[in-house]
């Protein structure tokens, strides 16, 4: 045979390997796990004693448990405001960067990237400290500074919730500005000359010109971000104390229910619903924000 | 001199927002700082004084007690070989299946290669938290709970590292490859002889990464280490989430000085590489 004609043919080693090589670690990693998990879910098992088909009820007595109903709430809220304010305030930073220059911008941010490259395990756990009720650092600069009452922070139901989105937030502060700054240097600078000799002010160039042409970084961080809100669990664990998820579960979220369900109450059969719930509005969203990406932009 | 009056007002007010602007930045970068200057601080501070009605920063009683009670305790020493070991076989794994993966979805050809590109995406709707139950069934049925081949498994691939290297080796110019097609290279060959020593920044950015998830990475190991020689950094510092905050205040900002030190070196010499790598994947989003 050809030489030539069987380079042409034939799929060559290495991309036998790779393909195999992805194909059987997902196989393995997600598509069994995951369908493995849909069986689970109809299924009441504590993994010791027994294993019985029951169909839906796992799912029905979710949406009658209070905890769950709650956890499903926080959670919501949790990517509602994680999302919109986190992407807010880095808008504003990165704005503020991008009109500095030389060495004072890339000090800027490197220091506003610091918190990212750390862990969220330690940042927790040092944020836990800092939040302390009354005599804590945060408390102390509240009352001192500012002669304000300060709140309870992580030791009361009401603030403990927003309390942990805000130092969350806080930590990728930086990743955020980074990506949108980048963003905003690639504007090129013509587009504002010609709406300055409108007369447009900065603020109208702000919400009419940079918001809508970083439309594919907003939507990137936007989808990154609500799959992180969904999934969280370590400042949760890190910050609430024992069992996690109080004051008064006002800081229970999803996976922490699916957590203590399978782990701490042996209910996998829940704990495996939990998590279909959990997957299915990942779906839902990374659809939703798949499709707002394809849209045409119009401006 | 009304046209010179006016220039002086436009520059003192631009003089008074470039004041007003560095100020606003200033406060921003301390609050992004102050945090870990506190933790430190704190590490060497008894614990009535980390904790204590009136704040302040510097403490008259300066101690390595913290340090003492951390070191002697538990086996840190262990936990951080176990991090470090996870993290980098991690970090390596996902360093070569990335790059192998980003070549063959920008640059090869073969039947089925979009479904399979298609997987990976819709990998990302699957990341280890969702099936967690499954999974850690799986590895607990295999033997290998508390093994370091069950912390590892599930972080060998990670769909963004492929995302992130697809979208550098589009950017190589097709004729370099043909060139060394027609030279008789293998594919195989182009890779480790071409595409890999191109795609260095994209290595440096998906390794950095990889490695901070890995080292940070808390439910997993939580869930298949129960015994203390396995633990790693995480776990040790989940301990402390336990007890009351003011009761191991010291010990704890202590070990999450230990746990930092290290991030926060690399992050030092490294600084550059980051804020590049980063920008650099913003772009295509």
């Amino acid at each position: 045979m050809n030489t030539l004609l069987r380079k042409r043919s034939t799929v060559s080693s290495f991309i036998l390997a790779v393909s195999i090589l992805i194909l059987s670690y997902y196989i393995f990693i997600s598509i069994w796990p995951i369908l493995f998990n849909v069986y689970m879910s109809l299924s009441k098992t504590d993994l010791m004693t027994g294993w019985t088909f029951v169909w839906f009820k796992n799912y029905i007595s979710l949406f009658k448990d209070p905890i769950f109903l709650k956890a499903l709430v926080n959670n919501i809220i949790y990517l509602v405001v994680m999302v919109s304010v986190g992407i807010g305030t880095s808008l504003i930073t990165a704005a503020l960067i991008h009109k500095t220059s030389g060495f004072a911008k890339k000090a800027y941010l490197a220091l506003f990237f610091l918190p990212v490259v750390t862990s969220l395990v330690a940042i927790s756990l040092i944020w836990k400290l800092l939040y302390y009720p009354n005599v804590g650092v945060f408390a102390s600069i509240i009352s001192s500074v500012f002669q304000l009452n300060p709140p309870l922070f992580l030791a009361s139901p009401k603030t403990a919730l927003l309390s942990i989105i805000f130092m969350d937030i806080w930590k990728d502060t930086g990743l955020r500005t980074v990506i949108l700054h980048a963003g905003m240097e690639e504007i090129p600078e013509s587009i504002y000359d010609a709406s300055k000799i409108d007369g447009a002010s900065t603020l109208t160039h702000f919400f009419k010109i940079t918001i809508p042409l970083l439309r594919p970084q907003i939507i990137f961080l936007a989808a990154v971000y609500s799959i992180n809100a969904l999934r969280v669990f370590t400042p949760i664990y890190m910050m609430t104390g024992n069992p996690p998820g109080g004051p008064a579960h006002s800081t229970q979220v999803l996976v922490m229910r699916m957590y203590q369900e399978a782990f701490y109450s042996t209910h996998f059969g829940k704990g495996a619903a939990i998590a279909m719930i959990v997957f299915v509005l990942l779906f839902a969203l990374v659809i939703l924000e798949v499709k707002s990406f394809q849209q045409k932009w119009e401006y | 001199m009304i046209k010179r009056r006016n220039l002086n007002k436009y520059i003192f007010l631009s003089t008074i927002s470039k004041i007003g602007l560095h100020a606003l930045l200033i406060i921003g970068s301390l609050f992004m700082v102050l945090p870990f200057l506190w933790m430190i601080v704190s590490s060497f501070k008894p614990n009535i004084d980390i904790i204590s009605v009136g704040f302040k920063l510097f403490s008259p009683n300066w101690t390595l007690d913290n340090y003492r009670k951390v070191l002697s305790d538990m086996n840190i020493g262990r936990a951080y070989f176990n991090s470090i070991f996870v993290a980098s076989v991690a970090t390596a794994f996902t360093i070569f299946s990335a790059s192998a993966a980003g070549f063959l979805f920008s640059k090869l050809k073969f039947w089925g290669r979009d479904a399979l590109f298609f997987l990976v995406l819709g990998s990302v709707m699957i990341p280890p938290q969702i099936v967690l139950i499954p999974l850690y069934l799986m590895i607990s049925k295999a033997h290998l709970v508390n093994s370091y081949p069950g912390l590892v498994i599930p972080f060998l691939i990670n769909a963004f590292g492929v995302f992130l290297m697809r979208q550098f080796i589009y950017g190589i110019p097709n004729d370099l490859l043909e060139a060394a097609r027609i030279d008789g290279a293998s594919d195989w060959r182009i890779y480790f002889r071409i595409i890999l020593p191109l795609v260095k920044p994209a290595i440096a950015v998906v390794g950095i990464l990889t490695f901070l998830w890995a080292y940070d990475e808390f439910l997993w190991p939580l869930v298949v280490i129960n015994n203390n020689a396995m633990m790693t950094l995480p776990l040790i510092l989940g301990r402390y989430a336990m007890a009351e905050g003011g009761v191991v205040a010291g010990a704890s900002m202590a070990t999450t000085s230990l746990v930092l030190g290290p991030l926060l070196l690399i992050y030092f010499f490294f600084q550059r590489f980051f804020i590049k790598g980063i920008s650099m994947t913003g772009m295509k989003g």
